[in-house]
């Protein structure tokens, strides 16, 4: 193990909580260890990138942190608070908004629709209430350009009209939009041709910038080194290094990743 | 200026055209139009109220049934058992005012509220065990047959429903002898276009279809949206079965059998895709008449009766067929209209950090997995 240098960003980060914690979690199943005494810190406005070659429990973690599996030890902080999540619902509730890579999108649904799935605005009285194309319309629009996501084409045509990249980008706009304050991104650029991926990056680098707390899993380097302001190295289920971006090169990360899987 | 102005208007009008073109009841709309050209070609009888009374009540019927059965395809399942919730709906209407004696408002209430709740059984046996709805419901049609079967013994039960209330539900009060059945087709159909359309829980139905994972990722609870459409399914087959002791005055065990693949067939000829997710019930009302169409007018011309089925197994691939040529032929012209998001605000990311040893040239995809797909219906438990 080298360099295990301060706990991620704790010296310059401007609040004093970091917005999602965990503390030394652990996750087994059956004789299996998938992760043993995990932590990590996102912070707002931070990129939080996670490094590690598959099946080094990256999946894992995301799906502890985003309340698919309960850990079998450790604990999560949300805000400085302690929280047990029982379920995705209530992660997303808390504001803990999480893309996967090939599920963000139904196909067949507009791009409108997809946005709105889930938070249909709705119009009418009482029980009698139908869905407000127009005002699902204008919040697609503004969800988009909120982060500077562009489409070429009609927000009522399908879905499957749009790039991956798009598909990606339209995720994060829409996580964003209904006030998520920690955004997990499971390998958005996972197969994306070059210039799709860059745009992606820079819509991640948007959603810093507004003040989001960015947990990036991924297994390119130049992404991660791209955009990320703490870089943590996975294998084999621990954390087996914690660094500032300004602490590691490329040459680092490699030797690292390629020594300990 | 004007010029403009009106390229931009006719752009507008194309585009909805094409829209309009890519809707899934499209083909089903066409197959009508020619069946119907078709038949009064070959028959002077064709445009006569008995033949279209004929074929209104038949289509009424069937694309109730299908209507359900669209829903729920949409939703990603299939309902086999439609066709012996049909014939328990019309026993329990037939039982109730017989046995029971009670009011004939009260029996048919109850006798829809009975087929829901054998929607619901469906429902929660799919969800809870995750077993393909094809099996479930191929069970749970077998076991609602059978009971049938044990309840009326295997005879036809009789029953005395008062003429106007079997004459609002089908009787032939419509312009001198259409059946009342095609009022509530029509309202039917409205309704679940609404439902599909322009509700929430419409929305969550057609996510369910096509991606239930990322839909309860996004909140959506697709388990209770799935046994909804369960509900609703087996809500309007009872309505049929309903509709069918109005019609005939009574009940058999064989009432209903076979309707539930030509529902299957009417969703298709609809435009309603198999694997969920698409569909639409104008189109599965337009299904029913090319079927009815086709039934009445094949007696019309005094065809051979194995014709109709022959016919409709050529209409059901055909209609497929023609529907993706079609959609891609048309998917393939570019929208017309074009809308982008307001201009970018962060033209270029300047801010993002870049390391100086990172190769250029390697700039992408050094390390691509990408994940299998996971199975459809595995988020759905």
């Amino acid at each position: 193990m080298m360099t295990h240098s301060q706990p991620n960003g704790a010296a310059q980060s401007p609040e004093e909580t970091p917005v999602l914690e965990a503390v030394n979690i652990a996750k087994y199943f059956g004789a299996t260890t998938a992760l043993s005494d995990v932590s990590l810190k996102a912070w707002a406005g931070k990129v939080t990138v996670l490094l590690g070659d598959n099946g080094a429990g990256k999946s894992t973690l995301i799906k502890i942190l985003s309340g698919v599996y309960r850990p079998d030890a450790g604990e999560l902080f949300f805000k400085g608070k302690k929280v047990t999540l029982s379920g995705p619902d209530e992660a997303r509730a808390l504001g803990i908004a999480t893309c996967y890579q090939d599920l963000a999108v139904c196909d067949l649904l507009s791009v409108t629709r997809n946005i709105v799935l889930g938070q249909e605005p709705t119009k009418g009285f009482w029980k009698f209430r139908i869905y407000d194309a127009k005002a699902a319309d204008r919040l697609a629009r503004e969800a988009l350009s909120g982060l500077g996501v562009r489409l070429r084409g009609n927000l009522r045509s399908r879905a499957a009209t749009l790039s991956g990249g798009q598909k990606q980008s339209l995720a994060i706009a829409r996580a964003m939009y209904f006030g998520s304050s920690c955004l997990i991104l499971d390998e958005p650029t996972a197969a994306l041709a070059v210039r799709q991926a860059t745009r992606v990056i820079e819509h991640i680098d948007r959603a810093r910038q507004m003040g989001n707390a960015v947990i990036l899993i991924t297994h390119n380097f130049n992404h991660a080194l791209e955009i990320a302001d703490h870089v943590v190295v996975f294998a084999r289920g621990r954390v087996i290094g914690s660094f500032e971006r300004d602490e590691v090169t490329m040459q680092m990360l490699t030797e690292l990743v390629s020594r300990e899987a | 200026m004007s010029q403009k102005l009106m390229s931009s208007r006719s752009r507008e009008a194309a585009e909805w055209a094409r829209e309009l073109l890519l809707r899934p009841e499209f083909t089903a709309v066409g197959a009508a139009i020619v069946v119907v050209a078709v038949f009064s070609s070959m028959t002077p009888l064709f445009w006569t109220i008995p033949t279209l009374a004929s074929i209104s009540s038949v289509a009424a019927e069937l694309g109730i049934v299908s209507i359900g059965m669209t829903i729920l395809l949409i939703a990603g399942h299939f309902d086999l058992s439609v066709g012996a919730i049909l014939g328990l709906a019309s026993f329990f209407v037939v039982t109730l005012m017989n046995d029971f004696g009670l009011s004939p408002v009260l029996a048919i209430v109850l006798a829809v509220v009975g087929a829901t709740l054998l929607g619901l059984i469906n429902g929660i046996l799919q969800t809870r065990t995750g077993i393909h709805s094809f099996i479930i419901t191929l069970g749970t049609s077998l076991v609602y047959r059978g009971m049938l079967l044990a309840f009326t013994g295997g005879f036809p039960k009789a029953v005395d429903m008062p003429r106007t209330v079997s004459n609002i539900i089908a009787g032939p009060m419509l312009f001198g002898g259409m059946r009342m059945s095609l009022v509530w087709f029509v309202l039917i159909t409205a309704l679940a276009t609404i439902l599909l359309l322009r509700t929430r829980l419409g929305n969550w139905i057609q996510a369910v279809g096509q991606n239930p994972r990322a839909a309860h990722n996004l909140g959506v609870n697709v388990t209770r949206t799935t046994v909804i459409a369960f509900m609703l399914s087996g809500a309007l087959a009872g309505i049929v079965g309903v509709m069918q002791v109005a019609r005939f005055a009574s009940v058999d065990a064989m009432r209903g059998t076979g309707i539930e693949l030509q529902a299957v067939a009417v969703s298709v000829i609809g435009g309603t895709l198999l694997s969920g997710g698409y569909g639409s019930a104008i189109g599965a009302m337009m299904g029913a008449i090319v079927l009815a169409t086709i039934q009445t007018g094949l007696v019309l011309i005094s065809a051979p009766g194995f014709l109709y089925t022959t016919i409709m197994g050529v209409i059901v691939v055909g209609a497929v067929l023609v529907n993706n040529w079609f959609s891609s032929l048309i998917s393939r012209i570019a929208p017309m209209t074009g809308e982008e998001t307001e201009a970018d605000p962060m033209q270029r990311v300047s801010s993002v950090p870049r390391g100086k040893e990172i190769p250029k040239s390697r700039g992408e995809g050094t390390t691509i997995f990408p994940k299998a797909l996971p199975a459809k219906r595995e988020a759905q438990k």
